[in-house]
């Protein structure tokens, strides 16, 4: 069978353009992601090197993206998700928080955030963590008298915390796709996810003492009270450091780690009075998910498989590279494009597809691999270039859980609260928005942040 | 966005189409439910290997990992990641773009849905052929695995199995939706109701929300 299109190895650059094209249309016309990714790759391998050796090589792909002990690591990572919810986690880390730090102006506020965090560290879904915390905090908040707009924003934000702490399924995914170590990736979201907590608590504080009606601060906690609230919390924390000393120290590989996270959760889960219903459900919830995520990987695979014989990203990263533009400009220039294709499309949809043709372009931009810190335009060596920039983009994607118009936090807050129009945490929205704004700025201009924990490790 | 469900009615519709597609998802139902559930229990298997592991790896107490442990995580991989793909697909859990066709409705929906579940069922019968040629290699040969050398085909052949349930439950979806696209005003079965943003929501609040049901708030 000849070339589809008659182009063939003529101009492998303009058949990976058409098929480009036919991904996008393909996927726009309602063809789950997955699939319209192996059927542009496929159609794309055989036009530039035939059936025959398309199909060997299209073949082997979802078998081998799959069977990777690399990966194995996601099940156990999303089902400690899963069982952190039945495991009652949520009542007590936001009873711990408000009780140490209720007395901040908006002290309730940055205690649902802090607690968010805390969840963050056993959960690595946004939109459940924020349906879960519309629930526990925003009741506590109303009845302080705080402002709706402020408690509904709050929550909807805070949710986007639980993909940057460990443990986060779609850091691995991002580890996979550039082959970066899984490990360092993990460890280099810990440090920016504290920091947008920080973030996001400095600037409630800013808000609630500029407009002391809207977060009245909460006194009377004793420091008994805090004790008190102590053993509640100590499971998460014990998962934390399972995840991250495991990693760091290496005495076990993340899929152990993460095991053992998920078997400690499941520990609690019981005593707090889940059975076989509760875990079948939690095992089925994980499994979809699990299928899901490796569907999208194998299908994208098929695609990145034909798009390297394409030379599409080596073109474009030499273009992007050659531009006589300030490389931080550029830089700014993809994060506004991944900001507004992520108005549309799902966190893990959108780096799949984009970071083929994004990363290699990135890291041809730093001055591609092999350069020093001193030669790079961005000061990082290519390994460190990889890392920060995953950070970077996945922030940028759970940025758009709370951007209109499918900010889908926003509309499951307003979902567990229907009383609080979506309009209203649209609006409460906006302080945090600002907010990330600046942990992205300072993300890109202090990549220490990103770069501490990863570079102890080696 | 990914959000959709499955539709299940009770009886039958009264068309004779819609009377073969309900009769063709129930039958699918079943095989669909059950490698799901082989996943779930496939990941609860993981966590307790993980957990043996680290326990009887630790170096003042047994010092004896799990011979093979590796090998056969990896091998068991496909249980977990590729047996459920076609309750995904009937459940509407496989990601996508609707920001075009969340516009549509009745006929042009509906035959758009057909195009869409076309595709899946073409692309699907190759990589079912590709990943059968791929085991029966395997097979053939005695490929095993490079430490443990445990035998790779029984985990080879999981691929084909599950994209050939999967090509099916495509083939009932591509009835379903032109049963619509002809006829818009019938109940639908067969085909993944597409929800809007609004009922996206509810749904992730139902599954954030199922452990968190005794609890009062604060």
């Amino acid at each position: 069978m000849g070339p589809l299109f008659g182009i063939g190895y003529n101009d492998p650059v303009l058949v990976g353009i058409i098929c480009l094209c036919l991904l996008f249309g393909l996927a726009l016309l309602g063809v789950r992601v997955a699939f319209a990714a192996a059927i542009a790759g496929f159609v794309g391998m055989v036009e530039l090197i035939g059936f025959g050796p398309g199909a060997s090589q299209v073949g082997t792909i979802p078998y081998a993206k799959t069977s990777l002990y690399a990966l194995s690591v996601l099940p156990p990572f999303i089902l400690i998700g899963f069982l952190a919810f039945h495991a009652g986690m949520t009542t007590k880390l936001f009873a711990a928080a408000r009780a140490w730090i209720g007395w901040l102006p908006g002290g309730l506020a940055v205690a649902t955030v802090m607690a968010q965090a805390g969840f963050a560290a056993v959960s690595g879904a946004s939109t459940a963590t924020a349906a879960v915390f519309s629930r526990v905090a925003i009741p506590e908040m109303l009845k302080n008298g705080y402002d709706r707009k402020l408690a509904a924003g709050v929550v909807a934000a805070g949710g986007t915390l639980a993909t940057l702490i460990p443990p986060s399924a779609i850091l691995v995914i991002y580890a996979l796709i550039v082959e970066e170590s899984v490990g360092a990736l993990l460890l280099a979201g810990f440090l920016p996810g504290i920091v947008s907590a920080l973030i996001y608590g400095a600037i409630i504080v800013l808000w609630a003492r500029a407009h002391p009606e809207a977060g009245p601060a909460v006194k009377g906690y004793t420091w008994g009270d805090r004790l008190r609230s102590m053993p509640g919390v100590l499971p998460i924390f014990a998962v934390a450091f399972i995840i991250i000393s495991a990693i760091y120290g290496g005495w076990a590989t993340p899929t152990e780690a993460g095991a053992l996270g998920a078997f400690v959760v499941l520990l609690v889960a019981i005593t707090q009075g889940m059975r076989f219903r509760g875990l079948k459900d939690a095992l089925m919830e994980t499994a979809r998910l699990t299928v899901m995520i490796f569907t999208l990987i194998w299908g994208i695979f098929i695609f990145v498989t034909f798009l390297n014989y394409s030379l599409v990203p080596q073109t474009f990263s030499e273009w992007l590279a050659g531009l006589p533009y300030n490389p931080y400009a550029v830089l700014f220039c993809i994060l506004l494009g991944y900001a507004i294709l992520g108005m549309f499309m799902d966190a893990i949809g959108m780096l799949l597809v984009t970071l083929p043709i994004f990363y290699p372009a990135v890291m041809a931009l730093n001055g591609g691999e092999g350069v020093t810190r001193e030669e790079s335009a961005f000061g990082l060596t290519f390994e460190e270039c990889s890392i920060w920039f995953g950070i970077i983009v996945v922030k940028m994607a759970e940025v758009c859980l709370i951007t209109p118009p499918i900010g889908l936090n926003c509309f499951v807050v307003n979902g567990v609260r229907p009383d609080i129009p979506v309009m209203d945490v649209f609006r409460g929205i906006a302080i945090f928005f600002v907010a990330d704004v600046l942990a992205i700025a300072a993300l890109v201009f202090f990549p220490e942040i990103v770069l501490f924990l990863p570079d102890l490790m080696r | 966005m990914s959000g959709g469900s499955d539709h299940v009615l009770d009886h039958p519709p009264e068309d004779g189409l819609g009377r073969l597609v309900w009769r063709l998802d129930r039958i699918l139902r079943w095989p669909e439910d059950a490698l799901n559930f082989i996943a779930a229990l496939a990941i609860m298997f993981l966590m307790l290997m993980g957990v043996v592991q680290i326990v009887a790896g630790l170096r003042w107490l047994f010092n004896a990992p799990i011979f093979g442990y590796i090998d056969a995580i990896e091998l068991s991989m496909p249980i977990l990641a590729i047996l459920g793909i076609a309750y995904c697909q009937r459940m509407g859990v496989h990601i996508r773009m609707d920001i075009l066709i969340q516009n549509f409705s009745g006929r042009l929906l509906w035959s758009v849905e057909t195009f869409a579940a076309t595709c899946t069922f073409v692309i699907m019968i190759f990589m079912c052929y590709f990943a059968w040629n791929f085991f029966n290699d395997a097979f053939v040969i005695g490929d095993s695995t490079t430490d443990a050398e445990l035998p790779t085909w029984p985990s080879k052949i999981l691929v084909p199995i599950a994209f050939g349930l999967l090509v099916l439950r495509a083939f009932v979806q591509i009835l379903g939706a032109s049963r619509l696209a002809l006829n818009p005003k019938l109940a639908p079965v067969g085909v993944v109701v597409q929800k809007d943003i609004a009922e996206q929501a509810q749904e992730e609040i139902r599954e954030a929300m199922a452990g968190e049901q005794r609890e009062g708030p604060g």
